[in-house]
This record gives structure tokens, C-alpha cells and sequence, in this order.
């Protein structure tokens, strides 16, 4: 008896002791980004400039959308997410979690994040409403479901009345090519990819630019490698930047950077023509005044967790 | 209040039935030796200390009874956590809680890395030339070093600006620990005191109940105030130091030189030479790194690290009573402040109270509210012809003869006889209605229930026939060798793009792991009868149907009776990873997405009906059990 007493109590001590354990030293910082999402940085990450630039080794890890980049920040095992979505950070802040918005990765139209209807269904824009009562994908908590909630508005359809199912883009992509749902909003070149073979855009870039439906991607870190190691989350929005720069002026590899994300340099280059990366200057403004500043205004985001003092 | 009320039972209730167990020990003539299950029967008050160990373990590691006991305990911890946020970059530097100075680490790293690099240099193949300046840049880059660290050359005006602010740090030590820190004029503090009574108190997470604050972060105490405003002060003190550069005027002509040296070097080279460039591009990458950190001299932030020092031990007694509150009720984890707001990290995060969950749980199951709209278990009104409709088929209507009918001139529709049968057939009429269940748990428990039974209709005569039948063993049995050991998750996307994300798809998922199960327990029944039962039965002229009927089947039913309670597990489990992959209903998707928005409270839920359920099968099955082979285990 006792011994079992003593055992179940030192089980309870180390539970209570373990939460100290953390990346304290920063011997190796460790990055989340998405495949299928190409960004001129991916050269650098290739050719593995992130841990000369940061001194320490960089391990890059890829996720599948942005509430997990989140859930693997709170748990520690991440400290910079790259180009996670907006939504999912606005999610992630609203619920208190200790992360901060110090760069954007990228804006862009519905290029890289849209809704795709089936051609079998017949839906388009003209008789959206016959969405209503009808299945559709949606990754919710993620930048495809603002897109989704903002085209329907476009559109006037009343997602109440519909059918929604939460997929990853790549099983919304099946769902839909395999007749299960008419409609899937997804991102990511090669899941829009297979998507629009079987179906088309429920609204054209143009018109979802129209519109206004505008994603912005960020760059997060959590609040303590922030405060404790402000030197390489300068170095990291630095070289991101500089790489931005590259791709401006058309030096990139595109080689590298599409095998970094897993994509065909073709469909890639169809994916990187709906981003828009901005200047120091351009993300400046977008942070304080711009797009960035309207769209966490419009959602209620709790103040103060946007920094633009590591921006070159 | 209740919590705290709870508590106490909970205690009392374990130590009485603890010390009652231990005197029914004494008194008990215990006859039976070890080994004899009598022993092991009875015991409530074992039962009692076993929940409400449990229910203790719950309230005390979701902080409720944090809560319930010290309520402003939140919000005083919130402004503990405001001060400690604000010298989190400041004791980075020193070896407070690290093993290292801050500068001492970068010197190390950074040299190494340089190292590195002149050994990759070494062992490349380029010209002597080049190799001969590369190296030359890495001994300027580290000869820069010691511009930073020597204590002569530390600039007289750094010197003073870090002294003043270690002053600013030790005088506010010393104020903190007076009683009227900060001075706070009575109408300030009137007006402190309404705003958070406005903010209200400590309660459940927003995420999952609607205008509820987790942690109010304005200072509702006294000692929260101090906190406070010793957490202002600091921050501007942490601000005005990281911004001090221990550049003096040799470091920075050292560095503008080397930088410019470097610049001039890779523009003068030609498009071939990328390796030389890249090298150079490193090493300059370097010297930037030690420019921007910030390496002190070793002695020049002795005063700082000591004001520090001094500081954390004075607020440590400040917080007095709090510390214990911390380090007591609040196991694994504490409240911490990040930017505008105060969070619970730890268990309290994903734990959530047992009073919020509760509360979460009465939300939900108003029918109203339910979950994505969707109840979690409720009733519609169904007209009885839409169940006609379902069971006839359709076809029935087009093979009669005739045509249906076609619209007239006047835009009018008359129906004939082929499209009444088809309203008929279709469900397409009115009757009467009955209540019939709906809503996420009623959608789980149906799936499985049909898997389960789907499984165990087929599954239990193939079974029997495998064990009695030798074309029927070696005809079937590769087949369910071959996909019986696969774990059924791995079907699950494949059943999913084949068969869609409807029930029929789900439901097939869990016919395939019932199936399984059911076969092979229902064979090993029937291989298992003993031959001298059948002779008996064959003797006294049984058929073989009634053989089959009287003998086999009672005799295996014991193992198809465990098969299905096997069978009920694996299906509980398989089916919440298939909700996860994709659904509109169901408890396995109402948890996905509670995850999706950090609903902790709603996956406790989700995940104690899934235990009900399951309990809940499981006992029916008892019960069965029980009922129809009350042998089992007596012979």
C-alpha cells in the first residue's frame, strides 16, 4: 500500500514539474510552413540560409493549415510559424494564446484560396442559392472558410441553410471530384488543381477582388521566443524579406522553391502570380493603417499583439 | 461556492471510507486465502474513494479549487504575470535562470560558427588568393570580439546609461516594498475599482461561452496594483536597455571597415566565383549577428544583474501568501500574462472546471442551441409515409404501365394512377407523424448500432459455417486472414472516397470491423463444442438443423457474446476517427471542431458521452449476457 501511495504521488510530482520544460537556450529554432503554398524564402530554406542567417539550426516542419501550427505553438514544439493564415491567428489570439503577429508573409487574391463548384451540380454565381441545403467543404477555422463566408455573402447564398462538412483542402478536393459535395472551398495549388477539373471558381479573381475578399497570410512567433531571443526573429523577418526582395527582381530559383513546397514549377508559378509579397515599407503600413490593421479590426482581434519592430 | 462545498465532501468522504475500510479489515474473519475471488467482493466505500479521488483530481488540476477558494487569486497572479513578463528579455541575459550570460552564449556560438566556416574554406578548392582574404575576414570579424567586451573601451556614456537604469531598478525595489506603492489617489482608485468590477471575474474561457472574460486583467487588489505598476515601470526600463548598444567608436570604425571591405570584395567578383561570394556573404552575416546582439564587457552589468536580483527577491515577498495559492492550487501550469490579456497555461488550460464544463453541457443540450446548430440529442416529428417511402422502391412506380403526366395547355398538372403510386412510393404523402430521435449522439449511436448489427447478421452464420464446413474455412479464410489484422482506421480514407462521406460509408467502416470480430469468435465457438455433445444429440436422432440449433449455437454463444462486446469497443473507436475525417454530424466531428477553436470545455464532453455510450452498450451487452447463457464460467 504504501509503496503505490508513493508511486501514484511521484507520478502527480513529475506531472506538475514537467510544464517547466521548455526551448530555453534556443539551441535550434523551429519553423512551421505549408507544402503546396510556394514563397521565395523556400530557396533559402533549401539551401539552408535560415540557420547561417539565425546562427542556429532551423528545422522546418509542414503542416496542413493553420489551427495546427497554432495547437504545435501552444505545446511548444514550434516557435515561428510562417505564412499561417489570418484566421487561424485571429482564432488562436481571441483565445488568449501567448503568440504575436510580427510580419506579413503575404497578401493575396482568391488565386490561392477559393471555392470551387462542381459543373455537375450546375451551380454557379447566377443560381448560388441553390447551394442552400446542399453539401459543401470547408477546412473551417481557416482562411478558406473567411473566403467561403465572404462569397456567400457576394453571391447571396445563406450558409446557415447549407450542408457544412469540415475537410482539409486535399479530402475536400476528393469530396468533390468524387460527387460527395458541390462545392469545396479549399487552398493550395495542387488541391485547387484537382478541384477545377471536375469544376469551376464560384467567383473569378477578379471578381472576388472585386469584392474585396482579400487573404492575408503572417508570420507568427510566440511571445517567448519573442522576448527571448528578439535577435533571430529579426534575422528570420530580415532574410524572409531579402528573399521577397529576390523575387521582385526575378532572381529566385524557382527550382528550389518548387521543390521546397512539392509543386510542378508550372503550377507554381500559377499559385506565386495571386501573391502579392510586400515591401518593409508596404507590410509597415498594411500593419499600422492598411489591409492587415482593417481586417483584425473587422474580427474583433484583442489589441496589442501585432509588433512591427523587427521589420527591417 | 459549491466547489468549495464539494471539496470538502469529496475529502471527507475519502478519508472516512478509507479509515472504514481499514477497520472492516480488523473486525472481518477473513477465511479465504489469497486467490479465492470472494475476496474481492463488495467494497462501495472502495468505489466511493475511487470517484471522488477522481473528481478530486479534477477539481484540483482545472485550478477549481483555485477558484473556489481564492478567487481573486486569477487576477493577482494576472499582475505577477504582467511583472514577470516584463523581465523575461532582461533575465535572458543573465545567468538568473540560464546557465549562461546572454553575450557569453552568443561569443561562443558565433566563434564556432566562424570556425566552421574557416573550415569549410580550408578543405574547398578555391583559388589561394581568395581563400587567403576569406580567412583574413574571419580574423577581423573576430578580432571585432574583443572591441565589445574590453572594459576600457566601454563607452563612459553607456556606462552611465546602464547604471541609471540598474538605479531605476534597485529605487524601485525599494518603493515596492512600501505599503503606499504606487501612490494611487483615491479617485484613481475609485475608478480602477469600477472598471474591473465592469470586467467582472474570474470565469470560463471565451471560446466556448460567449461574453465570459477568462482572466480580468485590471488589478482588483491592492497588491495587484503594485504589481501593476511595478510592471509599467519595467517595461519602460526593458525597453530603454535593449535599446543601449555597447557600440563604441573603435568597435564601429572596426565594423564599418570589415562590412565595407566585404561589400567591395563581392561586387568585384565575377558571376563565377558564387562560392567565394557566398562564404563572404556568411561571414558578413556574422559580423551583423554581433553587431546586433547585445555583447557587454563581462563586468559592465554587474549592477544591472544585481538590481535584478534584488528586485525578483523583493517582489517574491511581496507576493507573500499568493506564492503558495501558486504553487499549491495552481499544479502544472500558472496564469500568465502575454500582451493585452492574462491566460491560464497549463492544466487549467485544457482541463477545463468541472463547473464550466457542466455549464457548457446544459447549453448544449437545449435542443435551440445544440452544437453547429444541431442538437445534441432531441426528437422530430416524422410523418409515418416518409418510413413507407424509404422502405419501397421507387422502380415500382415506372414499371407500371402508362406514362406520368404531362402539363396542359391551361399550365395545369392532373395526376393519373402511375404518378399517385409514385407519391406512394416516394413517401410523398401525408399520415401521421411520430417523434423519431435526432442529433449528434442519436446520429453516433445509430451508426454503430447498424454497423454492429450488420456485422453480427453476417458475420456470426459465416462464422458457424467456417467452423463446421471445410470448403467454407479454406474458401473464406485468406480472405478474413488477409484483412482482418489491418487496423480498420487504415480503411477509413479509402471507404471514404469510395463510398462517400455519408453514413453508408461510415456505417460500412464499422461493418468491416464488427464483421471480423464476429467471425472469428463465431468459428471458434463452433470448432470449439465438444464432439461427445454432438454424438449425444446424433444418438438420440437429432437432425442436423437441430444439432445446429441445440448444440452448436448454445455452445458457441458464450464466445459470440464476448465477440460482440469486443466488437462494440473496436467500433466506438474506429467511428471517432471517421467522424474526424469528414461529417456534419456526429460526436466524433463535434470534437474536431471543437478543436478547431480551442473549445476545451466541448472535447471534455465530447469525450465523456463517448464514455457513457460505451458504457452504456457495454452494460446492455452485460445484461445479455447474463440473461441468455447463465452457465458461462460454471462448468
Amino acid at each position: 500500500m504504501k509503496k503505490i501511495i508513493s508511486t501514484v504521488l511521484g507520478i502527480l510530482f513529475a506531472f506538475t514539474l514537467n510544464y517547466s520544460v521548455a526551448n530555453s537556450a534556443a539551441k535550434e529554432v523551429r519553423v512551421a510552413y505549408f507544402l503546396e503554398w510556394p514563397s521565395p524564402n523556400l530557396e533559402d530554406m533549401n539551401k539552408k540560409a535560415y540557420s547561417d542567417a539565425l546562427g542556429v539550426p532551423v528545422k522546418w516542419t509542414n503542416f496542413t493549415n493553420g489551427v495546427a501550427m497554432t495547437d504545435a505553438m501552444l505545446a511548444g514544439d514550434i516557435d515561428i510559424s510562417y505564412s499561417q493564415g489570418l484566421m487561424p491567428y485571429i482564432n488562436a489570439v481571441k483565445a488568449k494564446a501567448p503568440i504575436s503577429l510580427v510580419d506579413i508573409a503575404m497578401e493575396y487574391g482568391m488565386g490561392g484560396t477559393t471555392c470551387v463548384t462542381s459543373n455537375k451540380s450546375g451551380i454557379t454565381k447566377a443560381n448560388a442559392s441553390e447551394l442552400e441545403g446542399k453539401k459543401v467543404a470547408v477546412p473551417l477555422g481557416t482562411m478558406a472558410e473567411y473566403v467561403f463566408t465572404e462569397s456567400m455573402k457576394i453571391v447571396g447564398a445563406d450558409r446557415k441553410k447549407m450542408d457544412i462538412i469540415a475537410m482539409d483542402p486535399e479530402e475536400g478536393a476528393a469530396a468533390l471530384v468524387s460527387g460527395d459535395v458541390v462545392m469545396a472551398c479549399l487552398f493550395g495549388g495542387n488541391s485547387i488543381k484537382s478541384a477545377t477539373a471536375v469544376g469551376t471558381r464560384l467567383l473569378t479573381v477578379d471578381e472576388a477582388r472585386a469584392g474585396g475578399i482579400m487573404g492575408i497570410d503572417i508570420v507568427s512567433v510566440t511571445n517567448k521566443f519573442m522576448k527571448e531571443n528578439p535577435g533571430m526573429v529579426k534575422s528570420f523577418v530580415e532574410l524572409t524579406h531579402d528573399a521577397n526582395q529576390r523575387y521582385r527582381s526575378g532572381n529566385s530559383d524557382l527550382n528550389a522553391m518548387a521543390k521546397e513546397s512539392e509543386m510542378k514549377i508550372a503550377d507554381m508559378k500559377d499559385t506565386l502570380s495571386g501573391f502579392k509579397f510586400l515591401t518593409p515599407k508596404e507590410t509597415k503600413k498594411s500593419m499600422k493603417s492598411g489591409n492587415l490593421s482593417k481586417f483584425l479590426k473587422g474580427f474583433d482581434t484583442p489589441k496589442g499583439t501585432v509588433t512591427t519592430k523587427f521589420l527591417p | 461556492m459549491i466547489t468549495g462545498v464539494l471539496t470538502f465532501v469529496f475529502f471527507f468522504a475519502i478519508v472516512g471510507c478509507v479509515l472504514y475500510g481499514r477497520k472492516l479489515i480488523r473486525t472481518e474473519k477473513v477465511d479465504a486465502v489469497f486467490g479465492n475471488p470472494e475476496r474481492a467482493k463488495g467494497g462501495v466505500h472502495w468505489v466511493i474513494v475511487g470517484s471522488s479521488f477522481l473528481l478530486l483530481i479534477w477539481l484540483y488540476y482545472s485550478w477549481d479549487i483555485a477558484k473556489s477558494f481564492f478567487p481573486k487569486s486569477a487576477n493577482e497572479l494576472c499582475q505577477v504575470g504582467k511583472v514577470n513578463e516584463s523581465l523575461l528579455g532582461l533575465k535572458y541575459l543573465f545567468p538568473i535562470e540560464q546557465r549562461q550570460f546572454k553575450s557569453t552564449a552568443i561569443i561562443q556560438k558565433e566563434t564556432e560558427n566562424l570556425n566552421e566556416i574557416l573550415l569549410e574554406i580550408n578543405q574547398s578548392d578555391l583559388k589561394n588568393q581568395d581563400k587567403n582574404t576569406l580567412i583574413s575576414f574571419i580574423d577581423k570579424t573576430k578580432k571585432t570580439i574583443p572591441l565589445l567586451t574590453d572594459e576600457n573601451l566601454l563607452e563612459n556614456e553607456t556606462k552611465e546609461k546602464i547604471d541609471v537604469l540598474a538605479e531605476k531598478i534597485f529605487t524601485l525595489s525599494e518603493n515596492f516594498s512600501k505599503s503606499d506603492f504606487p501612490n494611487e489617489s483615491v479617485e484613481d482608485e475609485k475608478k480602477r475599482i469600477q472598471e474591473a468590477n465592469q470586467e467582472g471575474t474570474w470565469s470560463a474561457s471565451s471560446t466556448s461561452i460567449e461574453n465570459t472574460i477568462e482572466i480580468p486583467s485590471i488589478p482588483k487588489t491592492k497588491r495587484g496594483l503594485k504589481f501593476q505598476a511595478a510592471a509599467e515601470e519595467l517595461n519602460l526600463i526593458s525597453d530603454e536597455f535593449f535599446e543601449i548598444r555597447n557600440h563604441n567608436s573603435q568597435y564601429r570604425n572596426a565594423y564599418d571597415k570589415l562590412s565595407k571591405e566585404i561589400k567591395d570584395f563581392r561586387s568585384d567578383l565575377n558571376s563565377s566565383d558564387e562560392i567565394v561570394s557566398s562564404f563572404a556573404k556568411d561571414i558578413l552575416k556574422i559580423a551583423r549577428r554581433i553587431e546586433y546582439a547585445s555583447i557587454f564587457p563581462p563586468n559592465a552589468l554587474v549592477n544591472m544583474q544585481a538590481s535584478i536580483e534584488k528586485f525578483d527577491e523583493v517582489q517574491n515577498k511581496e507576493q507573500g501568501g499568493l506564492r503558495w495559492v501558486d504553487i499549491f492550487l495552481f499544479p502544472s501550469g500558472t496564469i500568465i500574462s502575454s500582451g493585452p490579456s492574462c491566460s491560464e497555461q497549463g492544466s487549467g488550460r485544457w482541463l477545463p472546471k468541472p463547473s464550466d464544463t457542466l455549464n457548457k453541457f446544459v447549453l448544449m443540450m437545449n435542443p435551440n442551441v445544440g452544437f453547429k446548430q444541431i442538437p445534441l440529442i432531441w426528437y422530430e416529428m416524422m410523418d409515418v409515409s416518409k418510413i413507407i417511402g424509404f422502405i419501397l422502391p421507387d422502380w415500382i412506380a415506372d414499371i407500371l404501365p402508362g406514362e406520368y403526366p404531362v402539363h396542359n395547355e391551361k399550365g395545369e398538372v392532373n395526376s393519373n394512377f402511375k404518378s399517385k403510386v409514385l407519391s406512394f412510393v416516394t413517401g410523398d404523402f401525408e399520415l401521421f407523424k411520430i417523434p423519431i430521435p435526432t442529433g449528434h449522439i442519436w446520429d453516433s449511436f445509430l451508426r454503430v448500432f447498424l454497423g454492429l448489427v450488420a456485422g453480427i447478421i453476417i458475420g456470426v452464420p459465416l462464422g458457424l459455417f467456417m467452423g463446421l464446413n471445410r470448403f467454407a474455412k479454406g474458401f473464406f479464410d485468406p480472405l478474413i486472414e488477409l484483412y482482418r489484422p489491418v487496423p480498420p482506421l487504415a480503411w477509413a480514407p479509402l471507404i471514404i472516397s469510395v463510398l462517400g462521406i455519408d453514413n453508408f460509408g461510415k456505417v460500412f467502416l464499422l461493418f468491416m470491423v464488427s464483421l471480423s470480430i464476429m467471425i472469428i469468435s463465431a468459428r471458434a465457438g463452433a470448432s470449439g463444442t465438444q464432439l461427445s455433445k454432438i454424438h449425444a444429440a446424433h444418438s438420440l436422432g437429432a437432425s442436423k438443423w437441430q444439432i445446429l440449433r441445440h448444440v452448436i449455437f448454445p455452445n458457441s454463444l458464450p464466445e459470440i457474446l464476448t465477440g460482440i462486446r469486443v466488437a462494440t469497443g473496436m467500433c466506438w473507436g474506429t467511428l471517432v476517427a471517421a467522424e474526424f475525417l469528414a461529417g456534419t454530424t456526429g460526436v466524433g466531428f463535434v470534437e474536431n471542431v471543437a478543436k478547431k477553436y480551442f473549445q476545451y470545455e466541448v472535447i471534455w464532453i465530447t469525450i465523456f458521452i463517448m464514455g457513457m455510450l460505451g458504457l452504456l452498450f457495454d452494460i446492455t451487452i452485460r445484461k445479455i449476457i447474463d440473461k441468455t447463457i447463465p452457465w458461462r464460467g460454471k462448468g
